[in-house]
């Protein structure tokens, strides 16, 4: 069948295309691996992230008209939510703006709960009494008689357990009409993805009286989902969206790439600790740097090295009060230990000769 | 519709505010509660509308226009109501079908796991009761150690995945609790390292003694068994999926209940995906060792899927229906990718929300379902009074329709519709001894371009007929169709069929048939009149029929089997001909049928891996903008950052030298604006210094939002100067 052969040619092409990269990367990985980061002149972090925030946005009107545009779908989505089906957003973009303005414009007649997943730490168990605080208090107001029958009521929701509360919402009884709408920007967010906290999202989606609109950014998103979460609890109807709006909130916790992977960072971290030590201490961080920079084929320092140099300079009196300032070196990731081949202990600086250089020039 | 005002701008305003700004920091937020009357929301809405009006001091004139356009807005909000309700009513019949029709399918093996139930239980019961005291003590009661063993049934699924039997569990846990047994079903999730012995407990204890326990100690199961002669009943437990669980967490489980089993005489069925053999791998002997195993087996999805599309699509094809396209996708994505008929059935229901929502004329397919239920046709003055409630959107589209006519023919598709579900059963009856799929089948007569060239092949048939008046054998018309076809094959197994099969084929068509006195008619009489004409033909073309197909009717088949033969064929070939008119050639099929696949495919299966990409290396046809669409796929600097950084990602290969990439940019997005600051002598926006700076920013925004999209890997610490690709191709 020619769906078949066209299914079989693009697989094949995608594996071709596969090697072909892994071919020529490794080509060019050997050929211009000599061009290195630190090469181009960085600006300072600061000067960075102050010209990041006025970046002038390109095509701004195109992309109110594009947005614009998805207006007319929004009583198509809000068909699908009441016939009980997710919708789930993707296309490159921001869509956050987007799907807001759908909340507020199509979704007045239901409460709405926004998740920001794209955030680091989200507790999931508060969610989960928020929207059942939102739907309890729903359900009473339209009930009028309320605590009779609402399993639960006199314990308060916030001792629940997530078993507890996700059976709440899908059995407590009330008119077919009665949601809570809960907007997830970025489902596949760093917050939420891993597979126990994508199981209670797929059990909270399943309540009856639940309805989820969600945003996908990453291009393997779909993998968290088997399809039981897929086709029975999600239910999603995928809509291509793209937007093309700045990923604004969504990058702020994305470290900028020429800022935080550049040497610049730990140097000045560095320096910083090693000016609220003593100047003894410092000194001896210089004798262990300067012994590798001269010896920068070597693992690192012997201790006893280090003990016998820093005696002879009159830095420290004895072994304990060496090791303390190690401790202190290690607690903040300045020295680390490395075992030689032949047994003995080695200390070294995790840092390149050009960034300890320049540790050194700023606490001379 | 609302009027329509920028969003972006509204975003912008929004974000400098300070609440919105701390909501985007929130973990979660409340964007608004309910409001608590939609008629109260139309009419502040109407007197903002006013308002604006007023102080826009337009004319008399567009205040009605607007006053219109909230009548046309309260409309569409009833329109959509309607359309829920429609999609309601036909889904909800749709679904219980399905859910019959699985039922009645498992029903044997349903049976048959209860009868076993039973038996065990008996057996158990031969221990004698034991008091409450004398079950709750903590020294295990075993008088007799050879029945020690849990009794357990291994359900063959020969499913692949495991979605279909949860749905298949929870209905045997339905069934068995309705036959007065216990009974608990624990998912495979369960069963996992994380969760330990004690969480499966837990889970055990949760299912069966409603309420939160929070302490995991079996002999609270023991306790509550003995209560309240709970003991009459047996205890069963259901485990979905074996392959899934973690073995030693599952084995700890079987070690312990085995312990307790005369005093919790639990019984177990795992559903088994593999074979039993595979149990010998995921349970050691010790395990096994306390099972007593018995094992049940299950249909097959392609049973299960034939039986669905019987019920749903052939049976019920006056309630929904869906075009060749759609037929042909469907089947194509369960055959070569999915294989459940969860996804199956979840297609059909998507396709079913996709024809109310895109078809505004589905409105009365929904009322018609309602009406249904009884009925087996509608009089055209029911039709009529339907169409006369229908708000102006689905109005307009009938304009140059008269009602009348329109009302008449669409009762005529319904009746023409019952026609051609009778036949289609009639064709799949025989198309079972050729072991032709019925969903195969079904894709075939919803083929429109099939049935035309068939028809054209019919009219030259005739022709050939009434000049040569040759005698009118089927076997030449069939040669005429495209013999590749499943029609063909069935016909071509019938000739071959035994005598005594054709009796049986023939007595199911006459059952099939009662209901419908047209096609029973047909039957009849191509019983009576089959005989005196296979007796004339036989005459004529017997040296013919020897030499042309000897190899399909063999001459020494008898003569009654011969005129079996050529009564069911031309049976076949009466329905075929008559009543096979796929629903895309009739008029207002639109009504009924879901044709849009590719809106389909676009809702069912979103596709970002692709999608995205295609966003990111065509921007320009997305945003429709007029720089950058001039020269097609060259990377221009008016195109967007992540855009312009993403196709030149495309020429390093899977690792990207940051420098190099940067560079690349830089030269992309400096130089035309530096020639253009020259040309216009516009003033800069300041020194060479912050130019770079904003230069940086944007690569490093670019990043982000490739990195956000998944579609490169940050530089790990042994290769800090590059980036990973994560896709190749679309």
């Amino acid at each position: 069948m020619d769906m078949e052969d066209d299914l079989e040619e693009e697989e094949f092409e995608f594996s071709r295309n596969y090697f072909l990269a892994k071919e020529s990367g490794s080509g060019s990985s050997r050929k211009k691996s000599t061009h290195k980061l630190t090469d181009i002149d960085l600006v300072d972090e600061q000067e960075l992230r102050e010209a990041a925030s006025q970046i002038e946005p390109k095509h701004q009107n195109e992309i109110v008209t594009l947005i614009d545009s998805y207006r007319k779908l929004y009583p198509e989505w809000l068909l699908a939510l009441r016939c009980g089906f997710g919708l789930l957003m993707y296309g490159f973009g921001s869509k956050k703006a987007m799907i807001e303005d759908f909340a507020s414009t199509t979704l007045t007649e239901y409460s709405v709960l926004v998740i920001n997943g794209y955030l680091h730490t989200i507790n999931l168990k508060q969610v989960l009494i928020a929207i059942a605080e939102i739907l309890l208090e729903q359900v009473k107001t339209r009930r009028k008689v309320s605590s009779r029958d609402l399993p639960k009521s006199q314990q308060p929701l916030n001792s629940q357990s997530i078993e507890d509360l996700l059976t709440f919402m899908d059995e407590v009884e009330t008119e077919d009409n009665c949601f809570v709408c809960v907007i997830i920007h970025n489902i596949d967010g760093p917050g939420l993805r891993d597979s126990e906290t994508q199981n209670y999202l797929a059990r909270l989606a399943a309540c009856t009286h639940i309805c989820v609109v969600a945003s996908v950014d990453h291009v393997n998103a779909p993998l968290f989902w088997d399809k039981h979460n897929v086709h029975t609890q999600f239910k999603w109807c995928w809509y291509h969206v793209p937007t093309f709006a700045p990923y604004k909130v969504e990058g702020t916790f994305y470290p900028p790439i020429l800022a935080h992977s550049g040497a610049n960072q730990s140097v000045k971290t560095a320096t910083i600790v090693l000016q609220s030590l003593t100047p003894n201490a410092q000194s001896v961080f210089k004798v262990l740097a300067e012994h590798q920079l001269s010896h920068p084929d070597e693992g690192g320092m012997e201790t006893n090295d280090l003990y016998s140099v820093c005696r002879e300079r009159f830095l420290v009196s004895s072994q304990v009060t060496l090791n303390s300032h190690l401790t202190e070196f290690k607690d903040h990731e300045l020295v680390k230990i490395k075992r030689h081949s032949d047994g003995q202990d080695c200390l070294y600086i995790p840092l390149a000769a050009d960034a300890l250089r320049k540790v050194l020039s700023e606490i001379s | 519709m609302a009027p329509p005002s920028p969003i972006v701008t509204d975003t912008l305003s929004q974000s400098s505010s300070p609440r919105t700004a701390d909501n985007d920091l929130q973990p979660f937020f409340v964007l608004h509660k309910a409001s608590s009357q939609r008629k109260d929301k139309v009419s502040t809405r109407q007197g903002k509308v006013r308002k604006r009006n007023e102080l826009s001091l337009s004319s008399s004139q567009s205040t009605k226009k607007l006053e219109g356009s909230m009548i046309e807005e309260c409309d569409h909000h009833l329109f959509q109501q309607l359309k829920i309700e429609a999609f309601g009513n036909v889904w909800t019949k749709t679904e219980s079908t399905i859910k019959d029709v699985l039922r009645d399918l498992d029903a044997s093996v349903f049976n048959d796991i209860q009868q076993w139930v039973l038996e065990c239980f008996n057996a158990t019961a031969l221990i004698g009761e034991l008091s409450v005291a004398e079950a709750t003590r903590s020294f295990p009661a075993l008088n007799n150690t050879n029945l020690g063993k849990l009794f357990t049934a291994l359900v063959i699924t020969r499913n692949i995945e495991f979605v279909d039997d949860i749905l298949t569990f929870g209905e045997l846990g339905h069934f068995l609790k309705s036959q007065g047994c216990h009974v608990a079903v624990l998912s495979s999730i369960e069963f996992s390292v994380k969760n330990g012995i004690a969480g499966c407990l837990k889970a055990l204890l949760r299912e069966f003694i409603a309420g939160a326990i929070d302490v995991a100690d079996i002999s609270i199961l023991a306790s509550w068994y003995r209560e309240q002669d709970r003991y009459n009943k047996p205890l069963v437990l259901i485990i979905n999926d074996l392959e899934r669980c973690c073995g030693s967490v599952l084995t700890d489980f079987i070690l312990m209940l085995s312990e307790w089993v005369v005093k919790v005489p639990i019984m177990l069925i795992i559903g088994v995906t593999t074979t039993v053999d595979n149990t010998r791998n995921i349970l050691p002997s010790q395990a096994l060792e306390s099972l007593c195993l018995s094992k049940f087996l299950l249909g097959t999805p392609a049973e299960k899927m034939d039986a669905i599309v019987e019920a749903v699509l052939v049976k019920q094809c006056t309630t929904f229906n869906i075009g060749h396209k759609v037929a042909l996708f469907l089947r194509n994505f369960f055959i070569n990718q999915d294989g459940t008929l969860t996804s199956f059935i979840r297609a059909l229901k998507v396709a079913c929300l996709l024809h109310f929502s895109m078809e505004p004329l589905s409105v009365i397919h929904g009322r018609l379902a309602e009406d249904q239920m009884g009925k087996s046709a509608l009089s055209p003055e029911t039709m009529l009074k339907y169409m006369d409630e229908l708000p102006t959107d689905g109005r307009n589209q009938m304009v140059d329709q008269t009602g009348k006519s329109m009302a008449q023919s669409l009762s005529e598709l319904l009746t023409v519709r019952k026609l051609w579900s009778t036949a289609v059963l009639c064709l799949h009856e025989a198309a079972k001894y050729s072991r032709v799929r019925l969903l195969d089948l079904f894709c075939e007569v919803l083929n429109p371009d099939l049935y035309l060239s068939r028809d054209f092949d019919y009219r030259v048939g005739d022709e050939k007929e009434s000049r040569l008046s040759s005698t009118s054998d089927p076997c030449q018309q069939y040669s005429i169709m495209q013999s590749s076809t499943f029609i063909c094959q069935i016909v071509r197994k019938v000739r071959d069929l035994p005598s005594g099969r054709l009796h049986q084929l023939i007595k199911t068509w006459e059952k099939l048939t009662a209901d419908i006195a047209e096609i029973h008619e047909k039957l009849k009489t191509f019983q009576s009149s089959a005989i005196c004409e296979d007796e004339k033909s036989l005459r004529k073309s017997s040296k013919d029929i020897s030499k042309r197909n000897a190899s399909r009717v063999s001459p020494y088949v008898d003569k009654d089997s011969r005129m079996l033969i050529s009564q069911a064929v031309s049976f076949i070939e009466l329905l075929v001909r008559n009543y096979m008119k796929p629903i895309e050639c009739m008029p207002f099929h639109e009504i009924f049928c879901f044709k849009d696949v590719e809106k389909l495919q676009s809702v069912l299966i979103g596709d970002p891996r692709s999608r995205i990409q295609v966003d990111l290396l065509e921007s320009y046809k997305i945003l429709r903008c007029s720089c950058c669409n001039k020269s097609g796929n060259a990377i221009l600097p008016s195109k967007h950052d992540s855009s312009i950084m993403y196709s030149l990602a495309q020429e390093h290969g899977d690792l990207i030298n940051l420098h190099d990439w940067f560079q690349s940019f830089r030269t992309i997005i400096v130089q035309p604006t530096t020639k253009r600051k020259q040309k216009t002598k516009q003033p800069s926006h300041g020194s060479g210094d912050q130019n770079e700076a904003s230069i940086q920013a944007r690569f490093c925004r670019a990043v982000t939002e490739l990195q956000i999209t998944g579609l490169v890997r940050m530089p790990s610490k042994r290769r800090p100067d590059f980036v990973q690709r994560i896709a190749f191709g679309l």
